[in-house]
């Protein structure tokens, strides 16, 4: 298995997962049905989690496959820059759903503003995605290329390549992403601490879950934050980030994910008021969300060393 | 001065320090330093904008009991500072960046004192809102961490880079 397998498996998410999604969340719309509209959302954002993995896993499959007699290395351009363009409204999508996971329990439903905005980014990311899927297959599927891709030019600049050339011209870029990422890096973190110690026991006695809960969008905030600016990174210098340390980081955010939609959607964590001990399994999911976080932060510090930054 | 420094810098210990390959010296050090970094500013980031009105629910009067983790991230890092400014003291110690780093240390960590009088120590705590006065020490605290985490930051751009190993 090579990175390209990967990468054709993972792929299967930002597509056909999202299909689901769609469905589900267009039927929980029109049978004003909360379970549904939660399952929905859940869906979006676990996709577009999952989209992040996706995304940063073409960039192995692209070397893994260079010099392949019968790829159009032009095509695996337009690919990469119809996916940047995709990948960005995926994950609009995930954080708007996300908002409205955290609504659905903060207020009982989910503001009309936010259901709008769902509805839109979903319609246009799903257009995105299928383009991007399209051209993707084309990649090796030369009986469904287009007759134009043998006219594409491959020395083009890609949206990935302008951004990268950018940075190189701009030094004060680099340092500044990644100021910022240690400041998304310090909120989430003191969300992560402060809720998962919480269930953990640390000030059980003034503090329920349900009023912790209120503290996650900041966490949300950092990870966003982080999520932006480390995609500036990746897209400017993919080489930096090839190889199995960097895939590693990205499957824990998906747990990382995973782990917080514990919180949001399930019951235990919300039996949880002042001086109530947390039940088993929530402390170890607590546990493992602290764990998870250094985990994420251990294998992005160990690039240079472990991984191929340099 | 720059003799004295020029010898812990050339121990055996600093030595191993920058030229290891061991991830327990330089790479798992600087770790160890980041992840403090997100203990001692992410609870005060937490305990700041509690007090700026994010999270009305929470209890500020328990969010005291996070102060422990604070403390441990804060010492964590002077720990492990002390060990990488030794490692590289000639460099750091001339290099301007580095004393902008400390100020805004020292300046943030007297803020986390006077926060605690303010705040935590007054009577009515959650009885009343925060008062202004708090508010002002949490934006303060805010500006302080992260003129810290952006000078040292830009410790690895400005001045000569520590020469280590990858």
């Amino acid at each position: 298995m090579n990175a390209a397998h990967i990468h054709l498996l993972l792929n299967h998410f930002p597509t056909i997962g999202f299909c689901i999604g769609i469905i589900v969340f267009i039927v929980a719309i029109a049978r004003k049905s909360d379970d549904l509209l939660e399952a929905g959302l859940v869906i979006f954002f676990l996709t577009a989690a999952l989209t992040i993995a996706t995304y940063v896993s073409g960039n192995d499959a692209q070397a893994a496959l260079t010099d392949t007699p019968g790829v159009s290395a032009a095509l695996v351009k337009v690919h990469e820059s119809a996916a940047l363009v995709a990948f960005a409204f995926m994950q609009a999508t995930g954080f708007f759903s996300w908002i409205g996971l955290w609504m659905l329990r903060r207020i009982s439903r989910v503001a009309s503003w936010n259901l709008a905005v769902i509805t839109i980014l979903a319609i246009v990311t799903f257009g995105l995605m299928a383009r991007a899927a399209n051209i993707g297959g084309e990649i090796r599927h030369a009986e469904i290329q287009d007759a134009q891709a043998n006219s594409l030019d491959p020395d083009a600049p890609t949206l990935a390549r302008s951004w990268g050339k950018y940075v190189e011209d701009h030094t004060w870029v680099w340092p500044t992403c990644e100021t910022l990422h240690f400041v998304g890096l310090s909120m989430l973190f003191g969300i992560v601490l402060t809720l998962d110690l919480r269930m953990l026991g640390v000030g059980r006695n003034a503090l329920s879950f349900e009023a912790m809960y209120q503290l996650l969008p900041l966490g949300m905030l950092g990870f966003t934050l982080n999520l932006i600016t480390g995609i500036m990174f990746f897209v400017a210098m993919p080489k930096q980030y090839t190889g199995f340390l960097f895939f590693l980081k990205m499957m824990l955010v998906v747990f990382g994910a995973v782990n917080v939609l514990y919180f949001m959607v399930c019951k235990a964590p919300w039996t949880v008021n002042d001086g109530v001990d947390a039940p088993v399994f929530t402390k170890l999911v607590a546990a493992s969300a602290i764990i998870i976080w250094i985990a994420v932060l251990f294998c992005g510090h160990m690039l240079p060393w472990l991984g191929n930054s340099f | 001065m720059i003799n004295v420094l020029q010898t812990i810098q050339d121990s055996d210990f600093c030595q191993w320090v920058r030229g290891s390959e061991s991830l327990f010296a330089f790479a798992g050090i600087l770790l160890v330093h980041t992840i403090g970094m997100g203990f001692v500013v992410g609870v005060n980031a937490t305990i700041n904008l509690r007090i700026l009105g994010f999270a009305p629910a929470v209890r500020l009067s328990a969010l005291e009991k996070f102060f422990p983790v604070l403390w441990l991230g804060f010492w964590l890092n002077a720990a492990t500072g002390v060990i990488l400014l030794a490692a590289d003291a000639v460099n750091k110690l001339s290099n301007p960046d580095f004393y902008v780093k400390m100020v805004f240390i020292a300046l943030a960590v007297v803020n986390v004192k006077m926060l605690r009088s303010t705040v935590f120590r007054d009577p009515l705590i959650d009885k009343v809102p925060p008062s202004g006065k708090a508010k002002v020490l949490a934006v303060t605290s805010l500006i302080l961490w992260l003129g810290a985490i952006t000078a040292g930051r830009l410790l690895a751009y400005v001045g000569s880079p520590t020469p280590v190993l990858k």
